[in-house]
Protein backbone atom coordinates (compact mmCIF):
# COMPACT_ATOMS: atom_id res chain seq x y z
CA UNK A 1 0.00 0.00 0.00
CA UNK A 2 1.26 3.64 -0.34
CA UNK A 3 0.15 6.30 -2.72
CA UNK A 4 3.73 6.62 -4.30
CA UNK A 5 5.94 9.73 -4.30
CA UNK A 6 3.30 12.26 -2.27
CA UNK A 7 5.61 15.12 -3.32
CA UNK A 8 4.51 14.40 -6.82
CA UNK A 9 1.96 14.97 -9.43
CA UNK A 10 1.36 11.37 -9.76
CA UNK A 11 1.34 10.89 -5.64
CA UNK A 12 -1.41 13.09 -5.42
CA UNK A 13 -3.07 11.92 -8.43
CA UNK A 14 -3.60 8.28 -6.25
CA UNK A 15 -4.22 10.08 -3.71
CA UNK A 16 -7.03 11.66 -5.54
CA UNK A 17 -8.62 8.82 -6.84
CA UNK A 18 -8.21 6.98 -3.67
CA UNK A 19 -10.38 10.15 -1.59
CA UNK A 20 -12.92 10.12 -4.34
CA UNK A 21 -15.22 7.56 -2.47
CA UNK A 22 -14.00 8.39 1.19
CA UNK A 23 -13.70 11.57 3.66
CA UNK A 24 -10.87 10.20 5.16
CA UNK A 25 -7.63 7.96 4.76
CA UNK A 26 -8.94 5.62 7.18
CA UNK A 27 -12.45 5.02 9.05
CA UNK A 28 -15.12 8.13 9.20
CA UNK A 29 -13.36 10.29 11.61
CA UNK A 30 -9.74 12.45 11.22
CA UNK A 31 -7.17 10.61 12.52
CA UNK A 32 -3.22 10.05 12.56
CA UNK A 33 -3.65 8.32 9.40
CA UNK A 34 -4.78 11.76 8.00
CA UNK A 35 -2.23 13.14 9.50
CA UNK A 36 0.81 11.29 8.56
CA UNK A 37 -0.73 11.60 4.69
CA UNK A 38 -1.17 15.48 4.97
CA UNK A 39 2.37 16.14 6.83
CA UNK A 40 4.13 14.13 3.78
CA UNK A 41 2.69 16.59 1.24
CA UNK A 42 3.67 19.67 0.71
CA UNK A 43 2.26 21.66 -1.04
CA UNK A 44 -2.15 21.42 -1.44
CA UNK A 45 -3.11 19.94 -4.38
CA UNK A 46 -3.91 21.54 -7.38
CA UNK A 47 -7.49 22.25 -7.89
CA UNK A 48 -8.01 19.78 -10.53
CA UNK A 49 -7.40 17.19 -8.15
CA UNK A 50 -10.75 18.08 -6.22
CA UNK A 51 -11.20 14.85 -3.87
CA UNK A 52 -7.14 15.62 -2.53
CA UNK A 53 -8.04 19.28 -2.30
CA UNK A 54 -11.25 18.85 -0.24
CA UNK A 55 -9.12 16.36 2.32
CA UNK A 56 -6.29 18.63 2.50
CA UNK A 57 -8.37 21.60 3.32
CA UNK A 58 -10.24 19.42 5.70
CA UNK A 59 -7.83 18.35 8.08
CA UNK A 60 -6.01 21.58 7.46
CA UNK A 61 -8.84 22.66 9.77
CA UNK A 62 -7.74 20.35 12.22
CA UNK A 63 -4.46 21.71 12.48
CA UNK A 64 -4.54 22.65 16.28
CA UNK A 65 -5.81 19.99 17.72
CA UNK A 66 -3.58 17.41 15.15
CA UNK A 67 -1.77 15.80 17.72
CA UNK A 68 -4.97 14.96 19.91
CA UNK A 69 -6.35 12.90 17.01
CA UNK A 70 -6.97 9.00 17.53
CA UNK A 71 -4.69 6.40 16.01
CA UNK A 72 -0.93 5.64 15.45
CA UNK A 73 1.35 7.15 12.98
CA UNK A 74 2.39 4.34 10.65
CA UNK A 75 4.35 4.44 7.89
CA UNK A 76 3.15 5.64 4.43
CA UNK A 77 3.26 2.82 3.13
CA UNK A 78 0.44 1.70 5.44
CA UNK A 79 -1.73 3.76 3.97
CA UNK A 80 -3.82 3.85 0.57
CA UNK A 81 -4.78 1.61 -2.39
CA UNK A 82 -3.37 -1.80 -2.32
CA UNK A 83 -0.88 -2.39 -5.11
CA UNK A 84 0.65 0.98 -4.97
CA UNK A 85 4.54 1.82 -2.93
CA UNK A 86 5.40 4.10 -1.23
CA UNK A 87 7.83 6.50 -2.42
CA UNK A 88 7.67 9.76 -1.14
CA UNK A 89 11.17 10.59 -0.37
CA UNK A 90 12.04 11.19 3.16
CA UNK A 91 9.82 9.51 4.55
CA UNK A 92 10.65 6.45 5.28
CA UNK A 93 12.18 6.16 9.17
CA UNK A 94 15.37 6.98 8.44
CA UNK A 95 16.46 2.88 9.69
CA UNK A 96 20.05 4.09 7.76
CA UNK A 97 23.15 2.03 9.55
CA UNK A 98 24.85 4.53 11.22
CA UNK A 99 27.37 6.97 9.50
CA UNK A 100 31.27 6.16 9.53
CA UNK A 101 31.17 8.68 12.43
CA UNK A 102 32.44 6.15 14.50
CA UNK A 103 36.01 5.28 14.69
CA UNK A 104 36.12 1.84 13.08
CA UNK A 105 38.76 0.46 15.44
CA UNK A 106 39.12 -2.62 13.94
CA UNK A 107 39.48 -1.44 10.27
CA UNK A 108 36.61 -3.44 8.88
CA UNK A 109 37.84 -3.36 5.52
CA UNK A 110 36.19 -2.69 2.26
CA UNK A 111 36.23 -6.30 0.95
CA UNK A 112 33.52 -7.27 3.77
CA UNK A 113 31.14 -4.42 2.48
CA UNK A 114 31.10 -5.30 -0.91
CA UNK A 115 30.46 -8.76 0.12
CA UNK A 116 27.62 -7.94 1.95
CA UNK A 117 26.53 -5.88 -0.62
CA UNK A 118 26.72 -8.56 -3.28
CA UNK A 119 25.11 -10.93 -0.62
CA UNK A 120 21.89 -8.47 -0.77
CA UNK A 121 21.76 -7.99 -4.26
CA UNK A 122 21.53 -11.73 -4.39
CA UNK A 123 18.59 -11.79 -2.39
CA UNK A 124 16.83 -9.37 -3.69
CA UNK A 125 17.29 -11.04 -7.38
CA UNK A 126 16.16 -14.58 -5.77
CA UNK A 127 13.33 -12.57 -4.49
CA UNK A 128 12.51 -10.39 -7.30
CA UNK A 129 12.33 -13.91 -9.14
CA UNK A 130 10.32 -15.84 -6.63
CA UNK A 131 7.67 -12.53 -7.14
CA UNK A 132 7.57 -12.85 -10.49
CA UNK A 133 6.87 -16.48 -10.55
CA UNK A 134 3.82 -15.92 -8.70
CA UNK A 135 0.91 -15.40 -10.58
CA UNK A 136 -0.88 -12.08 -9.99
CA UNK A 137 -4.52 -12.39 -9.70
CA UNK A 138 -6.26 -11.05 -12.92
CA UNK A 139 -10.12 -9.91 -11.95
CA UNK A 140 -12.24 -10.90 -14.57
CA UNK A 141 -16.00 -10.29 -14.55
CA UNK A 142 -18.76 -11.84 -16.57
CA UNK A 143 -20.62 -9.03 -18.53
CA UNK A 144 -24.31 -9.66 -20.39
CA UNK A 145 -24.98 -7.64 -23.61
CA UNK A 146 -28.12 -6.74 -24.83
CA UNK A 147 -27.62 -6.19 -28.35
CA UNK A 148 -30.72 -4.48 -29.93
CA UNK A 149 -31.13 -4.93 -34.26
CA UNK A 150 -33.14 -2.12 -36.16
CA UNK A 151 -36.19 -4.12 -37.14
CA UNK A 152 -37.53 -7.55 -37.60
CA UNK A 153 -35.71 -7.61 -40.75
CA UNK A 154 -32.42 -7.58 -39.29
CA UNK A 155 -30.25 -10.65 -39.72
CA UNK A 156 -29.66 -12.26 -36.58
CA UNK A 157 -27.61 -14.60 -37.52
CA UNK A 158 -25.01 -11.95 -39.19
CA UNK A 159 -25.50 -9.91 -36.14
CA UNK A 160 -24.10 -12.61 -34.10
CA UNK A 161 -21.85 -13.47 -36.58
CA UNK A 162 -20.34 -9.96 -36.17
CA UNK A 163 -20.49 -9.54 -32.72
CA UNK A 164 -18.44 -12.56 -32.00
CA UNK A 165 -16.05 -11.00 -34.81
CA UNK A 166 -14.70 -8.57 -32.15
CA UNK A 167 -11.66 -10.14 -31.03
CA UNK A 168 -9.59 -8.61 -28.26
CA UNK A 169 -7.43 -9.53 -25.78
CA UNK A 170 -8.96 -10.69 -22.78
CA UNK A 171 -11.94 -10.96 -24.07
CA UNK A 172 -14.09 -14.50 -24.31
CA UNK A 173 -17.12 -14.39 -25.75
CA UNK A 174 -19.75 -17.05 -24.64
CA UNK A 175 -23.33 -18.33 -24.83
CA UNK A 176 -25.93 -16.22 -26.74
CA UNK A 177 -29.74 -16.46 -27.59
CA UNK A 178 -32.34 -14.50 -29.38
CA UNK A 179 -34.97 -13.07 -27.01
CA UNK A 180 -38.26 -11.80 -28.48
CA UNK A 181 -38.81 -7.87 -27.78
CA UNK A 182 -42.06 -7.98 -29.48
CA UNK A 183 -43.73 -7.30 -33.19
CA UNK A 184 -41.57 -9.95 -34.14
CA UNK A 185 -38.48 -8.32 -33.53
CA UNK A 186 -35.54 -10.66 -31.28
CA UNK A 187 -33.01 -8.77 -29.31
CA UNK A 188 -29.26 -10.90 -29.55
CA UNK A 189 -28.37 -11.59 -25.29
CA UNK A 190 -25.13 -12.93 -25.67
CA UNK A 191 -22.42 -13.56 -22.38
CA UNK A 192 -19.05 -12.61 -22.46
CA UNK A 193 -15.71 -12.66 -20.11
CA UNK A 194 -13.64 -10.09 -19.90
CA UNK A 195 -10.55 -9.27 -17.94
CA UNK A 196 -10.92 -5.63 -16.00
CA UNK A 197 -7.52 -4.25 -16.83
CA UNK A 198 -7.80 -4.97 -20.65
CA UNK A 199 -11.78 -4.89 -21.43
CA UNK A 200 -14.32 -2.39 -20.38
CA UNK A 201 -17.88 -1.80 -21.07
CA UNK A 202 -17.16 1.01 -23.13
CA UNK A 203 -15.02 -0.47 -25.48
CA UNK A 204 -17.36 -3.27 -26.14
CA UNK A 205 -19.95 -0.77 -26.54
CA UNK A 206 -18.02 1.32 -28.87
CA UNK A 207 -16.70 -1.88 -30.97
CA UNK A 208 -20.52 -3.33 -31.16
CA UNK A 209 -21.92 -0.59 -32.27
CA UNK A 210 -19.94 -0.02 -34.76
CA UNK A 211 -21.79 -2.49 -36.91
CA UNK A 212 -24.20 0.23 -37.50
CA UNK A 213 -26.06 -1.69 -40.24
CA UNK A 214 -26.94 -4.48 -37.89
CA UNK A 215 -26.95 -2.69 -34.66
CA UNK A 216 -29.49 -0.12 -33.22
CA UNK A 217 -28.47 0.19 -29.61
CA UNK A 218 -26.23 -2.65 -26.90
CA UNK A 219 -27.19 -2.28 -23.36
CA UNK A 220 -25.56 -3.97 -20.20
CA UNK A 221 -28.01 -6.35 -18.83
CA UNK A 222 -25.65 -7.79 -16.38
CA UNK A 223 -22.28 -7.06 -14.79
CA UNK A 224 -21.04 -9.41 -12.27
CA UNK A 225 -17.38 -9.79 -11.06
CA UNK A 226 -15.97 -13.15 -10.63
CA UNK B 1 -40.95 9.68 9.76
CA UNK B 2 -40.43 13.18 11.10
CA UNK B 3 -41.18 11.76 14.38
CA UNK B 4 -38.87 9.26 14.47
CA UNK B 5 -36.02 11.57 13.21
CA UNK B 6 -36.81 13.72 15.80
CA UNK B 7 -36.48 10.91 18.52
CA UNK B 8 -33.21 9.71 16.94
CA UNK B 9 -31.95 13.39 17.31
CA UNK B 10 -33.06 12.92 20.90
CA UNK B 11 -31.16 10.00 21.21
CA UNK B 12 -28.30 11.48 19.75
CA UNK B 13 -28.18 14.33 21.58
CA UNK B 14 -28.77 12.40 24.91
CA UNK B 15 -32.22 14.03 25.82
CA UNK B 16 -32.92 12.38 29.14
CA UNK B 17 -36.71 13.17 29.37
CA UNK B 18 -38.18 11.95 25.80
CA UNK B 19 -40.63 14.77 24.72
CA UNK B 20 -44.11 14.65 23.37
CA UNK B 21 -44.67 14.84 19.90
CA UNK B 22 -48.19 15.19 17.60
CA UNK B 23 -48.68 15.73 13.78
CA UNK B 24 -50.54 18.67 12.01
CA UNK B 25 -52.86 18.83 9.21
CA UNK B 26 -51.73 16.59 5.95
CA UNK B 27 -48.50 17.26 5.88
CA UNK B 28 -47.86 15.46 9.09
CA UNK B 29 -46.00 18.68 10.29
CA UNK B 30 -44.81 17.47 13.91
CA UNK B 31 -45.57 19.77 16.88
CA UNK B 32 -43.98 20.02 20.21
CA UNK B 33 -45.75 20.45 23.51
CA UNK B 34 -43.84 23.15 25.03
CA UNK B 35 -44.65 22.74 28.92
CA UNK B 36 -43.61 26.77 29.31
CA UNK B 37 -44.50 28.81 26.15
CA UNK B 38 -46.48 28.33 22.98
CA UNK B 39 -46.22 24.69 21.04
CA UNK B 40 -43.28 24.58 18.31
CA UNK B 41 -44.49 23.84 15.31
CA UNK B 42 -42.33 22.41 12.35
CA UNK B 43 -38.84 20.02 11.91
CA UNK B 44 -36.91 22.59 11.93
CA UNK B 45 -37.80 24.68 14.63
CA UNK B 46 -38.31 21.33 16.62
CA UNK B 47 -34.71 20.08 15.90
CA UNK B 48 -32.82 23.85 16.57
CA UNK B 49 -35.08 23.70 20.04
CA UNK B 50 -34.14 20.51 20.84
CA UNK B 51 -30.33 21.47 20.22
CA UNK B 52 -30.26 24.45 22.35
CA UNK B 53 -31.82 22.39 24.81
CA UNK B 54 -29.25 19.65 24.97
CA UNK B 55 -26.35 22.95 24.82
CA UNK B 56 -24.73 22.07 21.41
CA UNK B 57 -24.86 25.04 19.96
CA UNK B 58 -22.33 24.00 17.39
CA UNK B 59 -24.28 21.66 15.93
CA UNK B 60 -26.14 24.58 14.27
CA UNK B 61 -22.87 26.01 13.18
CA UNK B 62 -19.62 27.52 14.95
CA UNK B 63 -19.29 30.59 13.01
CA UNK B 64 -22.01 33.36 11.14
CA UNK B 65 -21.58 31.52 8.15
CA UNK B 66 -21.70 28.49 8.84
CA UNK B 67 -25.35 29.06 10.89
CA UNK B 68 -26.01 30.54 7.85
CA UNK B 69 -25.43 27.22 5.50
CA UNK B 70 -26.87 25.08 7.95
CA UNK B 71 -30.02 26.87 7.99
CA UNK B 72 -29.98 27.64 4.83
CA UNK B 73 -29.52 23.23 4.20
CA UNK B 74 -32.61 22.66 6.31
CA UNK B 75 -34.89 24.49 4.78
CA UNK B 76 -34.07 22.98 1.80
CA UNK B 77 -34.57 20.12 3.57
CA UNK B 78 -38.34 20.50 4.19
CA UNK B 79 -39.15 22.92 1.29
CA UNK B 80 -37.67 20.65 -1.77
CA UNK B 81 -36.10 17.58 -0.48
CA UNK B 82 -39.46 16.61 0.95
CA UNK B 83 -41.99 15.70 -1.18
CA UNK B 84 -40.01 16.31 -4.22
CA UNK B 85 -41.03 14.43 -7.55
CA UNK B 86 -39.14 11.63 -9.50
CA UNK B 87 -38.33 14.29 -12.04
CA UNK B 88 -36.82 16.55 -9.18
CA UNK B 89 -34.58 13.61 -7.97
CA UNK B 90 -31.69 13.93 -10.67
CA UNK B 91 -31.33 17.36 -10.21
CA UNK B 92 -31.26 17.67 -6.43
CA UNK B 93 -28.81 14.66 -6.56
CA UNK B 94 -26.62 16.64 -9.49
CA UNK B 95 -26.43 19.79 -7.63
CA UNK B 96 -25.63 17.81 -4.26
CA UNK B 97 -22.90 16.22 -5.71
CA UNK B 98 -21.38 19.53 -7.11
CA UNK B 99 -22.14 20.99 -3.84
CA UNK B 100 -20.17 18.02 -1.89
CA UNK B 101 -17.53 17.91 -3.89
CA UNK B 102 -15.57 20.27 -2.26
CA UNK B 103 -16.78 19.43 1.01
CA UNK B 104 -16.50 16.67 3.76
CA UNK B 105 -19.84 18.10 5.83
CA UNK B 106 -22.76 19.75 4.52
CA UNK B 107 -21.36 23.10 6.53
CA UNK B 108 -17.82 22.43 5.65
CA UNK B 109 -15.45 21.25 8.18
CA UNK B 110 -17.64 20.38 10.80
CA UNK B 111 -20.71 18.32 11.23
CA UNK B 112 -23.83 19.91 12.01
CA UNK B 113 -27.55 19.68 12.07
CA UNK B 114 -27.68 19.75 8.44
CA UNK B 115 -25.92 16.60 7.87
CA UNK B 116 -28.48 14.61 10.07
CA UNK B 117 -31.46 16.09 8.46
CA UNK B 118 -30.31 15.62 4.91
CA UNK B 119 -29.31 12.16 5.20
CA UNK B 120 -32.55 11.88 6.90
CA UNK B 121 -33.93 13.05 3.84
CA UNK B 122 -31.84 11.66 1.44
CA UNK B 123 -32.00 8.08 2.35
CA UNK B 124 -35.02 7.07 0.20
CA UNK B 125 -33.97 8.84 -2.51
CA UNK B 126 -30.47 6.93 -2.50
CA UNK B 127 -31.88 3.54 -1.63
CA UNK B 128 -33.38 3.71 -5.24
CA UNK B 129 -30.46 4.31 -6.53
CA UNK B 130 -28.61 1.79 -8.87
CA UNK B 131 -24.93 1.22 -8.30
CA UNK B 132 -23.92 3.21 -11.59
CA UNK B 133 -26.22 6.05 -10.48
CA UNK B 134 -24.00 5.66 -6.98
CA UNK B 135 -20.92 6.18 -8.85
CA UNK B 136 -22.28 9.19 -10.67
CA UNK B 137 -23.28 11.02 -7.95
CA UNK B 138 -19.54 9.84 -6.18
CA UNK B 139 -19.15 13.03 -3.52
CA UNK B 140 -22.80 12.28 -2.79
CA UNK B 141 -22.30 8.80 -1.83
CA UNK B 142 -19.43 9.79 -0.28
CA UNK B 143 -20.87 11.74 2.10
CA UNK B 144 -23.82 9.52 2.65
CA UNK B 145 -21.61 6.86 3.46
CA UNK B 146 -19.93 9.09 5.77
CA UNK B 147 -22.94 10.07 7.92
CA UNK B 148 -24.36 6.39 7.80
CA UNK B 149 -20.81 5.42 9.92
CA UNK B 150 -20.60 8.69 12.01
CA UNK B 151 -20.16 7.59 15.33
CA UNK B 152 -23.07 8.60 17.47
CA UNK B 153 -25.83 8.49 15.23
CA UNK B 154 -27.76 5.86 15.58
CA UNK B 155 -30.22 5.75 12.95
CA UNK B 156 -33.10 4.10 12.19
CA UNK B 157 -32.81 3.89 8.93
CA UNK B 158 -30.89 0.31 7.05
CA UNK B 159 -27.90 0.69 5.72
CA UNK B 160 -27.18 1.57 2.46
CA UNK B 161 -24.33 -0.57 0.79
CA UNK B 162 -21.73 0.95 -0.71
CA UNK B 163 -19.18 -0.14 -3.31
CA UNK B 164 -15.79 0.64 -3.17
CA UNK B 165 -14.61 -0.98 -6.28
CA UNK B 166 -15.36 1.18 -9.45
CA UNK B 167 -17.66 -1.46 -11.83
CA UNK B 168 -17.88 1.17 -14.14
CA UNK B 169 -14.58 2.85 -14.48
CA UNK B 170 -14.19 4.54 -17.23
CA UNK B 171 -16.24 7.30 -16.23
CA UNK B 172 -14.60 10.33 -15.09
CA UNK B 173 -16.00 12.56 -12.78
Amino acid sequence: MGFGDLKSASGLKVLNGFLSDRSYIEGYVPSQADVAVFDAISAPPTADLSHALRWFNHIKSYQSQKSSLPGVKKPLGQYGPPGVADTTSGSAPAAKEDDDDDIDLFGSDEEEDADAARLKEERLAQYAAKKSKKPALIAKSSILLDVKPWDDETDMSKLEECVRSIQMDGLIWGQSKLVPVGYGIKKLQIGCVVEDDKVGTDILEEHISAFEDFVQSMDVAAFNKI
Amino acid sequence: MALRELSSLEKYLGLKKPNKYSTQGDKKVPVLQNVNGPPLVGLVTVACHLVREAKRPELLGDCAESRAVVQQWLEYRVTKLDGCTREDVKTILKDLNLYLQDKVYMAGNRFTLADTFMFYGIHPLIVDLAVQEKEQYVNVTRWFDHIQHYPGIRHPLPPVVVLRNKIYSSKHH
